[in-house]
């Protein structure tokens, strides 16, 4: 079914973060714990799925139909900053636990390339409303794999003795750069 | 309530600016995009089909394709998008059929993401004027690290075997779906 | 003596997106497309240029506006003029330079998400005069272009033996592919930033003694 072959491509063959270089920030970032990574990743993962749905309704419905093609990153992009705006107001109300736990990271997710990337890509392969949904559930959970591994990594990371030039954002860089060429051993996986 | 008024206003305000600046630029764009566009589907239909005069796309069901004259009107072949999947991502093609369907006059590769250096290859010349003159029944098919010895064959690039299937099989399905169509 | 601290001040503020405050050395902004687009100079060079601007035509009129928006709405009313210039960037590449719209993909919209221009909207053109807002951003915006310019280079020489198109290795030297692949971007801005970082190190190190 091509709804599993968008899913597994999203999560490990084309993953956005190894693969298509989005959501970097936050992954540079956030990975130094795998306590924040998961949650900063279930984070993304439902702003995704979310953006994904209305994305595609407004692509659909207003863009297209009203034939201004044009206005696509401006009306994505302000309906990405709403949605986040609404997604922290309501876990605010909702779970003070689960608002402490991501705080920081909420405002942040608006300037992850990775929404706005997901909603452009969506358009441009013209999916139908539930691929473009499995596809956000997908990047995301692909998002918070990566995030997940390299935080595992970095742990372990703070007992080697990694030489002084290199700590911090540049030996991260490195090892995403192994985990990227170890990510491309799922190319091919779907095949024609 | 001021305040919020003064807000919204402000909100709208840009965006009205924004959406006004934004249709003035795209409408003197969108010309120029669009004649881009006719112009890079036009090279790629004369890519592939040869002794072209005049085409005209059709569109049947879900297929595009265009319907190649010549001067005197004839129908000399088709042009036939045609896309799938590759190894790394999507791959597009033109391919040129003569007007019976059983042979190729040549095919695109317009766009792919394969491996550069080993499945980007395909978009090499040599690799693409293979296919001129490939016979497409029962099926085009490939063969590695040798000449083809099969007049429905050709020869993949070297290591870069998925790529070089692909092409085959996204040629091979969209001339099956295209005989049923014409 | 006011004149004198302002054309100091100037200079200051233009030169320090290049080493001081890099967008991408240091500031660690805008990776997403410094790793994508940097398999050649040209592609380089052309996000810099498309960056450069679409960040000094945002800051020139959040400065502009500063004083005009509410606090509270500042955040959106940046994106909308930032993605306002982005729009037509992509919609000139799109009509006047068509390969390297392509090339680029859909990392020319996603400048609207780069951290460097809503940051330096946030950070700078919306407390800062005009003039200062606009030299601010040619700085940190002709910084991120080198960079981009060099990290480019590199991966261009090794992955493909040109520079800017042109053949600088010969036919003996075998192209490191993995240099225009994913692990290429991220080890090479890896070490990169570990040169920079060696580098201050020493310089620290001489002012010192």
């Amino acid at each position: 079914m091509e709804v599993i072959l968008i899913f597994i491509s999203a999560v490990l063959v084309n993953n956005f973060v190894l693969s298509y270089f989005l959501g970097i920030c936050p992954f540079i970032g956030v990975s130094e714990r795998i306590e924040s990574s998961v949650s900063m990743g279930f984070a993304v993962t439902f702003v995704l799925t979310l953006s994904a749905a209305i994305t595609w309704l407004i692509n659909n419905y207003i863009l297209i139909a009203f034939n201004v093609p044009f206005l696509q990153y401006v009306s994505f992009i302000i309906v990405i900053a709403a949605l986040v705006q609404f997604v922290e107001m309501f876990i605010r109300k909702t779970s003070k636990t689960l608002y402490y736990a991501l705080g920081i990271y909420l405002p942040l997710i608006t300037t992850n390339c990775a929404i706005l990337g997901l909603a452009l890509f969506g358009a441009l392969r013209a999916y139908s409303f539930i691929e473009n949904i499995v596809f956000g559930i997908g990047a995301g959970l692909g998002f918070t794999l990566a995030l997940v591994i390299m935080a595992g990594i970095r742990e372990e990371l703070d007992l080697a003795d990694v030489p002084e030039p290199l700590k911090g954002a540049a030996i991260t860089l490195i090892i995403a750069g192994l985990l990227a060429l170890a990510f491309m051993g799922f190319a091919g996986l779907i095949s024609v | 309530m001021n305040r919020r008024l003064k807000m919204l206003l402000i909100m709208t305000l840009f965006a009205c600016i924004s959406g006004g600046v934004l249709s003035l630029v795209y409408l003197i764009s969108a010309p120029l995009i669009e004649a881009n566009m006719l112009e890079e589907e036009r090279r790629s239909i004369l890519n592939v089909v040869p002794g072209i005069d005049s085409y005209e796309e059709r569109i049947e069901g879900e297929m595009k394709y265009f319907e190649c004259k010549d001067a005197s009107g004839f129908v000399v072949g088709y042009a036939l998008p045609a896309k799938g999947n590759g190894y790394q991502g999507v791959i597009k093609l033109m391919v040129g059929l003569t007007p019976d369907l059983s042979e190729i006059t040549g095919i695109s590769v317009l766009e792919q993401v394969e491996t550069p250096g080993l499945g980007g290859r395909i978009s090499e010349q040599v690799f693409q004027d293979q296919f001129q003159g490939i016979k497409t029944e029962p099926a085009v098919g490939y063969v590695k690290n040798q000449a083809p010895d099969k007049d429905t064959d050709i020869q993949a690039v070297t290591g870069a075997t998925i790529s070089s299937r692909s092409v085959v099989t996204i040629i091979n399905r969209n001339i099956v779906k295209f005989r049923e169509i014409l | 003596m006011a004149a004198k601290d302002d054309r100091k001040s100037v200079g200051v503020e233009f030169v320090k997106g290049f080493w001081k405050e890099n967008p991408i050395l240091v500031m660690l902004l805008g990776m997403c497309p410094t790793l994508a687009v940097t398999t050649s100079v040209i592609n380089g060079l052309t996000m810099g240029l498309a960056v450069v601007f679409v960040l000094t035509c945002s800051s020139l009129i959040v400065s502009i506006v500063r004083n005009i928006i509410p606090k509270q709405v500042r955040i959106p009313v940046f994106i909308v003029i930032i993605a306002t210039f982005v729009t037509m960037v992509d919609l000139f590449l799109k009509a006047f330079l068509l390969d390297l719209s392509k090339a680029l993909g859909p990392f020319i919209p996603l400048i609207v998400v780069n951290c460097i221009i809503l940051g330096r909207a946030e950070a700078f053109a919306s407390k800062k005069g005009v003039f200062l807002s606009v030299v601010d951003a040619l700085g940190v915006s002709f910084g991120f272009t080198i960079t981009l310019v060099i990290l480019g280079g590199i991966r261009e020489v090794l992955g493909m033996r040109t520079f800017f198109g042109h053949p600088v290795l010969g036919e003996g030297f075998e192209p490191w592919i993995v240099m225009l692949l994913p692990p290429g971007a991220f080890i090479t801005l890896g070490l990169l930033l570990g040169v920079k970082n060696s580098i201050d190190k020493r310089l620290k190190e001489k002012r010192s003694r």
